[in-house]
């Protein structure tokens, strides 16, 4: 009897070792070959601030709850970020902001402090037949004079097609996501939400400047 | 003789073709999509109302509705207001189907179906420039986001169709 229960633990033993072994195999790696380099193709302009002023960018904060943030794919060998996408986010963010005379030069000659929230980027759950990517994030916009804040939120989605071959679905996947991303900075920057922000927020600090008239 | 008649064929099919493409100009400066709302006892997943969105931005780009088809909540410049259009809508009906009623009976019994009513309106004005019912039917086994492509197909064509009639339901 304590014969065959010792060989049932062996054989127990030994199929968890095997689908363990078995599951990190199928586990995707980085390579060169299967990451790719999403950023904007150009900045994204945007809407003109009457007065403008000067934004800084102090922190995005990963709130997906994903445990991959890099791994865009998992299927087909995986399709991998280069950079964390709190990075690739900030970066397109400035970068339009530098381009619309936006960007202050540090914090503190910034008019505006905004701190993000990611919470997607990456594929989303689509039909099947094709990719779909969402960008989404919110921004807690903030006058570091008053200490007053508001919230913006963006997002930005894309639809590409489906793809068979391993090169093209990397290449898809890719145009896919710097679409979203395009999409959701253009969200921000040119969305309504922003606006109403920066007029709450900005004449709050320019009322003080009129009062000294 | 018989040579002439498919060099006259052919030059009339792409005499239409032609003209087909000049309709093609974009109505609108701009057109902002919405998030469709759900009315009471719809149940959809969540997901299936971003996927409808962005399938809807991208029928409309396909169709050429405007030069620019923005994001939700977009500002839009004041000059540009007049020749530009919000689409705001409802999912009023869906109906999951039964996968043994369509595989039984057949004929179009068991189908998933999803019923949605859209308002194509002018941003400045506010004036409704049309609605569209759409009403689309699928086999229950497909994913219901294969559904949100057929209705944001079906969607875009029918305001196509509708803007070109200049009618206003």
């Amino acid at each position: 009897m304590a014969q065959v229960g010792a060989t049932c633990l062996l054989y127990l033993c030994a199929a968890m070792t095997f689908s363990g072994t078995a599951g990190a195999a199928d586990e995707p790696k980085p390579t060169p070959e299967n990451t790719i380099s999403i950023k904007l193709a150009e900045p994204v302009p945007s809407q003109k601030f009457e007065p403008a002023p000067k934004f800084w960018i102090t922190d995005v904060t990963d709130r997906s709850g994903n445990a991959q943030p890099m791994l865009v794919l998992k299927e087909r060998g995986g399709v991998f970020l280069d950079k964390q996408p709190t990075a690739i986010l900030k970066e397109a963010l400035e970068e339009s902001l530098k381009a619309a005379n936006l960007l202050a030069t540090n914090k503190d000659s910034a008019d505006m402090t905004v701190r993000l929230y990611l919470f997607h980027f990456g594929l989303a759950q689509g039909s099947g037949l094709d990719f779909f990517s969402k960008v989404e994030f919110s921004a807690m916009v903030k006058n570091p004079k008053t200490g007053e804040s508001q919230e913006v939120k963006a997002s930005g989605t894309s639809i590409a097609r489906g793809a068979i071959r391993k090169k093209n679905i990397q290449k898809n996947v890719e145009e896919n996501l710097q679409e979203a991303l395009k999409d959701s900075t253009r969200n921000f920057l040119r969305g309504a939400q922003l606006k109403e922000a920066v007029n709450t927020l900005w004449k709050g600090s320019a009322a003080p400047a009129g009062n000294n008239k | 003789m018989r040579k002439w008649m498919v060099v006259l064929v052919v030059a009339l099919a792409l005499l239409a073709a032609s003209a087909q493409a000049k309709d093609e100009t974009p109505k609108f400066k701009t057109v902002e999509a919405r998030h469709f709302q759900s009315s009471e006892g719809v149940e959809l997943s969540p997901a299936f109302g971003d996927y409808f969105y962005a399938e809807l931005r991208n029928e409309l780009s396909k169709a050429k509705m405007a030069t620019e088809v923005i994001g939700e909540g977009e500002a839009v410049e004041d000059a540009d207001a007049a020749k530009s259009a919000v689409i705001t809508g409802t999912i009023t009906e869906y109906k999951k189907g039964s996968v043994v009623k369509s595989a039984l009976i057949g004929f179009g019994a068991g189908m998933r179906s999803l019923k949605m009513d859209a308002d194509l309106v002018r941003r400045s004005d506010k004036q409704n420039l049309c609605v569209i019912h759409v009403h689309v039917k699928v086999q229950p086994r497909w994913d219901e986001k294969v559904m949100a492509k057929f209705a944001a197909k079906q969607m875009v064509n029918e305001m196509k169709k509708a803007l070109k009639e200049g009618k206003s339901s």
